[in-house]
């Protein structure tokens, strides 16, 4: 009789468990969220997640080979690094070294946009800080991180704090808001936080870059009218001036859900807003335009459709490249197509790689003129350099 | 004791279907899109990170309550199955997770999003409606009062 109570006990533990939310497991394996960036001398640093630490690898040799991993974490905590959610990497104007994560806190959706760096090429990083003043247990998460020119530290997310004040005031609010800060000293403090604008998506990566002038812009899925998820084109400003927020694509896909689909944003010395980005409006495309803020892109080209997702942009010179994942029934090809003329024309698409297992999202990369794909997959990171 | 153990046994059958999510991998697909005998079979497709598929999964429950010998109702979250206490919480609070429930087990989640539909992106929620005639019909997002006359 004992032993039948025991056993009936022992399977309802289970069960017991699932009650339990406030311990949502991460994933066993290491997820596929991870961002790379070269520092001036042509080191390429990796940061991606495992067991509670946001780890760093370095290589000499673009990717070949990667160091023994450096934890930039010392204490274990939970990291978004799945899906539109990654750790971020960028440098400062003298190789100093900026790592930003999101943290999962306990209620669905919740998170704390975290941010360390490091002095010394990654042998020592600062205790993590959370970025946001604002300490409410709330969604503060898909960090978007990016130095300017005069070396500030721009971070950007995805914040709920005004839906929240909608609910208590019980009043319709559609979506998320952008806010952002900065950093003035190399990352020790940030300054309080600032809207940048109402009604974003909820969970789509920001794309940010850097403009002419040295300051970083940023290009996001926000919603227009009754759920019409669009895309905004916005500077950061750092000196006081209030964001200048406009709609810069017009392919009115209405979704009242979640893409997962953030878009990517690259700017030429010629300030030519080259941007890529995801819509399903008649079935699943990936779009390359030049972004006219306020009208629709120009030289808009449709550049892949079923099965492809997440598109990377970069430009240098003359030269375009578009990199995204293309999935089929026999698993991942990494594409790429490239312009010669500033995106007037694009070659056609051609296969740069290939994984038999799961990919996480591509990322261009640049050295000496040279494009790289960084990309994450289950039999490890690789570092696709992008021939002529 | 004997007192405690007739307790015990007689919520068993309840929580144990609590603890049913079932993995889905690639060598399930060609199953679950097979049209069913009659009616319909509903795949309603969820994800952890998305606010908007509560609704839409309360809405087809009801809907399949409504019809329950003519509708099929397989809920499928794209999270990993090794999420599954998280998943399995959540459909609790959802009060779904009486129905048939399964978590993606693949180690290529995009590959197995292409399988389903290959004309869809990966958004959520999803709703594909499989009927006895072969058809399909595939919408994302939540759905309005009209797109939920479409489904029946």
């Amino acid at each position: 009789m004992r032993h039948l109570l025991i056993a009936l006990l022992c399977l309802l533990s289970p069960v017991a468990f699932a009650h339990d939310g406030m311990h949502m497991e991460m994933p066993k394996s290491p997820a596929l969220g991870a961002s790379a960036a070269f520092d001036s001398h042509g080191g390429l640093y990796v940061v991606d997640a495992a067991d509670g630490h946001v780890r760093l690898r370095r290589s000499d040799d673009d990717g070949r080979t990667l160091s023994a991993p450096m934890p930039v974490n010392a204490v274990a905590e939970r990291i978004y690094s799945e899906g539109e959610n990654r750790p971020k990497i960028a440098f400062g104007p003298h190789d100093e070294l900026y790592v930003s994560w999101s943290q999962p806190r306990a209620a669905p959706w919740t998170g704390f946009v975290r941010f360390a760096r490091s002095v010394d090429g990654g042998e020592h990083f600062s205790t993590p800080i959370t970025v946001h003043h604002d300490r409410a247990e709330i969604t503060h998460r898909f960090d978007a991180l990016a130095v300017d020119g005069h070396g500030r530290i721009v971070v950007a997310w995805i914040d709920k704090r005004d839906l929240e004040a909608a609910k208590a005031a019980g009043r319709p609010y559609e979506g998320a808001a952008v806010y952002y800060s900065w950093s003035d000293d190399g990352g020790k403090s940030f300054v309080p936080e600032r809207r940048l604008v109402d009604h974003s998506c909820e969970c789509c990566r920001i794309a940010l870059a850097r403009m002419p002038d040295g300051e970083v812009a940023a290009f996001f899925r926000g919603i227009y009218g009754d759920n019409i998820r669009d895309h905004a084109f916005a500077v950061l400003h750092t000196d006081g001036r209030a964001p200048h927020v406009e709609r810069a694509t017009f392919s009115d896909w209405h979704i009242a859900g979640c893409p997962h689909h953030g878009p990517g944003l690259g700017v030429g010395a010629d300030g030519v807003r080259h941007a890529v980005w995801y819509e399903a409006g008649h079935g699943p495309a990936i779009w390359y335009g030049q972004l006219d803020p306020g009208q629709r892109p120009q030289q808009l080209l449709k550049l892949a459709g079923a099965g492809a997702s997440h598109a990377d942009v970069a430009v240098h010179g003359r030269t375009v490249w578009v990199t995204w994942n293309q999935v089929d029934a026999d698993g991942y090809r990494l594409m790429l197509r490239r312009s010669t003329d500033n995106g007037a024309h694009f070659d056609a698409a051609r296969e740069i790689a290939s994984s038999a297992g799961a990919a996480g999202s591509p990322q261009l990369l640049q050295k000496d003129g040279h494009a790289f794909v960084a990309w994450n997959t289950a039999q490890g990171f690789r570092l696709i350099r992008v021939t002529p | 004791m004997k007192r405690l153990v007739l307790i015990v046994a007689l919520l068993f059958p309840v929580l144990a279907m609590a603890g049913t999510l079932q993995p889905l991998a690639a060598g399930d697909i060609a199953a679950l899109l097979k049209p069913p005998t009659h009616g319909e079979r509903i795949i309603a497709l969820w994800a952890l990170d998305c606010a908007y598929c509560e609704p839409n999964l309360e809405a087809l429950a009801k809907l399949q309550r409504a019809h329950p010998r003519d509708i099929e109702l397989v809920i499928v979250t794209t999270d990993s199955i090794e999420r599954r206490r998280a998943i399995e919480a959540r459909l609790q609070h959802m009060k779904v997770d009486g129905l048939p429930n399964r978590a993606y087990a693949e180690a290529m989640p995009e590959r197995l999003n292409f399988l389903l539909d290959p004309t869809w992106g990966g958004e959520t929620p999803r709703v594909l409606v499989i009927r006895a005639d072969g058809s399909r019909l595939g919408i994302s997002g939540e759905l309005t009062p009209a797109q939920m006359r479409k489904i029946r």
